[in-house]
């Protein structure tokens, strides 16, 4: 059984089927426990509908899921253009062999047959460049947000299940957090460390932390008003089974939503980033670093500014697309605030 | 806010001297020659001397009375480097947010109210694009087509507004707009969601069954109450438009607090990179306090605690 993803809905409609449980061996033996598929396909044909029975908290079948996508062009569309990132990124460079590095044409040409997207400063195909550089970006944008996916959720769940001074103490770290804008932090924290991309994925990691455990810590609190936490606890689940178990494939949905609305985001700030000299370092073809040097060279050839900052533009655009139909899907009540202005810029 | 000051101020601190390393260390490289004294003498100019609760009090002690200490490299007070630096970022973001709120709020209405899903969905698809558009990228642009269409670059050297109106406001006119464009869209979309949600109350549409002029429940009824929320995401996007000044201003030379502090870090001059975040910080910690009082008393049904 697979993790499904559970609509929130407001949590004063207790006490109705739970969401999706795994459940142990030993708590699916009690007569009490909730019947998995079998118990539903049961119910449907006793002609109990499963959208009565499983209100408030119903689970979303991944058919729907899928489904329900359809309808949604912009989180198709974004699908679309990530996908499309992907591939270049990992397949590019076996499609266009030119070598980024190698400063083999003339400077400074605008597009052509031989390079579509024009040369750089030291005659360097840009088009072979921007691929590499959508590998810096894709790369730099999935750890750090696995940084913050892995440290936001422990911190959430172990804020949201033990309450008390262990939240307290916690979230006072997150708040401080959000005490500093986010780019500023970034920088800060790349530029002390060192300007490495290994640097500039840790700061990046680092800030967009702070919003994923806040956003855990109170899907976990949700989660927790539910009396199948209580009746684990009573089977005797300790805290890391009830939270490895019980808590997490429950606050997938918002998670999922999280990680492609917070991978603009990222993106964009390694962006910003090697723009500023704090991330991937020259001669290194990061999309932010490749339009700091195609500013000194505006007067001789626009087209070197314009590449890098479309593809950025592209990547973050499709990551937003998509974001916003998956929120629509998995959980309209994050709302349109999240993920837009924590960290950007 | 004092409590969060003061952690800030922690981390601050904390994070200079962790992160980096032994800072003593990287400023003698690899200077094998250098003596224990020199070392010592150094640690004692940039405050590393003693204990961590010793150095953090000589810090805190001299912030609170105005005295930041000196830059390592000019040896320039401090305080004077933020006094110059300060107006600048200031007027930046006081730039952006107005572009932004001027512009996205009109348009966040309108979208609102027109309803039909052609411009409706135009807004949606412009707003996203307007949070993905990068801000150097777009002033880089800015200034590529005004060289080439107007042969016209910003003056150079930074006046203030008070000295030179219409020279200010050439110089901060396309860096505004460059960090403006994101916090246009996150308003646009903020105002929009928030009226759709208030047009749809009951009360509004009593109104309007009772016969009230339209424009009237807009202003009336639904403007006063959709703002709200706009005021509580002005506090996050000062952060963003701190962000965002700090880029412009590297890329137009202005001197504002943000190329400070990027000079400062590319230059290694810890005590000036240890301030300035601590003032960029503060001013953001301000700025969100202020917002939480403006919106407790906006909203009567929350109270500020």
């Amino acid at each position: 059984m697979g993790a499904t993803v559970g609509r929130r809905v407001d949590s004063t409609q207790t006490y109705g089927r739970a969401p999706a449980d795994l459940g142990s061996r030993r708590e699916r033996r009690q007569p009490f426990a909730e019947p998995g598929s079998a118990g539903r396909e049961r119910q449907a044909a006793r002609g109990v509908s499963t959208a009565e029975v499983t209100a408030p908290w119903e689970a979303v079948p991944r058919r729907r899921l899928i489904s329900a996508r359809w309808r949604n062009p912009i989180g198709i569309v974004g699908a679309g253009i990530v996908g499309l990132c992907i591939l270049t990124a990992v397949f590019g460079r076996f499609i266009w062999t030119t070598d980024p590095n190698a400063p083999d044409a003339e400077r400074l040409l605008g597009p052509s047959w031989d390079h579509p997207f024009g040369t750089d400063d030291l005659g360097r195909d840009t088009l072979a460049r921007v691929i590499h550089g959508a590998q810096v970006s894709l790369q730099v944008g999935a750890v750090a947000i696995s940084i913050a996916l892995v440290a936001g959720t422990l911190i959430g769940l172990l804020a949201g299940y033990y309450r008390g001074i262990v939240d307290l103490l916690l979230m006072r770290l997150v708040d401080v957090m959000f005490a500093f804008p986010g780019l500023v932090l970034a920088i800060v924290i790349a530029g002390l460390l060192g300007a490495t991309r290994r640097n500039a994925m840790i700061a990046i990691g680092i800030i967009i932390t702070p919003a994923f455990a806040r956003v855990v810590r109170a899907a976990v609190l949700e989660v927790m008003g539910f009396p199948f936490i209580e009746s684990a606890r009573a089977l005797g689940a300790g805290g890391f089974r009830i939270m490895v178990r019980h808590l997490i494939p429950n606050i997938v949905a918002p998670l999922i939503v999280l990680t492609t609305v917070y991978f603009s985001t990222a993106i964009l700030s390694e962006a910003t980033l090697s723009f500023l000299g704090l991330g991937t370092q020259p001669p290194e073809a990061a999309w932010g670093n490749m339009l700091s040097t195609a500013r000194s060279y505006i007067d001789q050839s626009v087209w070197m500014s314009v590449f890098p900052g479309a593809a950025i533009m592209l990547i973050v655009l499709g990551f937003n697309f998509l974001g916003d139909g998956l929120r629509d899907v998995l959980d309209p009540r994050i709302g349109g605030g999240v993920g837009d202005a924590v960290v950007n810029k | 806010m004092v409590a969060t000051l003061f952690a800030v101020s922690i981390v601050i601190f904390l994070m200079v001297r962790l992160l980096p390393g032994n800072i003593i260390d990287i400023m003698f490289g690899g200077d094998a020659q250098s003596t224990p004294e020199q070392r010592a003498q150094a640690a004692k100019q940039l405050g590393l001397d003693g204990s961590y609760p010793e150095q953090y009090w000589s810090w805190m002690s001299g912030v609170l009375q105005g005295d930041f200490g000196n830059s390592l490299l000019s040896q320039r007070p401090i305080s004077e480097i933020f006094a110059d630096a300060l107006p600048i970022t200031v007027e930046l973001i006081v730039l952006g947010l107005l572009i932004a709120t001027v512009v996205g709020v009109p348009l966040g209405v309108i979208s609102a109210v027109r309803r039909n899903s052609a411009s409706d969905y135009a807004s949606r698809v412009g707003g996203l694009i307007g949070i993905s558009v990068p801000n150097f990228w777009l002033a880089t642009l800015l200034l590529i087509f005004f060289s080439r269409v107007f042969n016209w670059v910003p003056p150079l050297q930074y006046v203030s507004f008070f000295d030179d109106p219409w020279k200010n406001i050439q110089e901060f006119f396309m860096p505004a707009i460059a960090i403006s464009v994101f916090t246009l869209a996150i308003t646009m979309r903020m105002v929009r969601a928030t009226m759709l949600e208030v047009l749809n109350l009951d009360y509004v549409r009593t109104a309007r069954a009772k016969g009230v002029p339209r424009r009237h429940v807009l202003r009336k009824h639904a403007l006063r109450n959709a703002l709200i929320p706009v005021v509580t995401v002005v506090g996050f996007e000062v952060g963003v438009l701190i962000g965002g000044a700090a880029v412009v201003e590297i890329i137009f030379g202005l001197p504002g607090v943000g190329y400070i502090l990027l000079n400062a870090i590319f230059q290694r001059d810890y005590p000036v990179i240890q301030n300035a975040t601590l003032l960029i910080a503060a001013v953001f910690v301000v700025v969100n306090m202020l917002v939480d009082v403006v919106y407790g008393w906006l909203d009567p049904r929350i109270s500020v605690s």
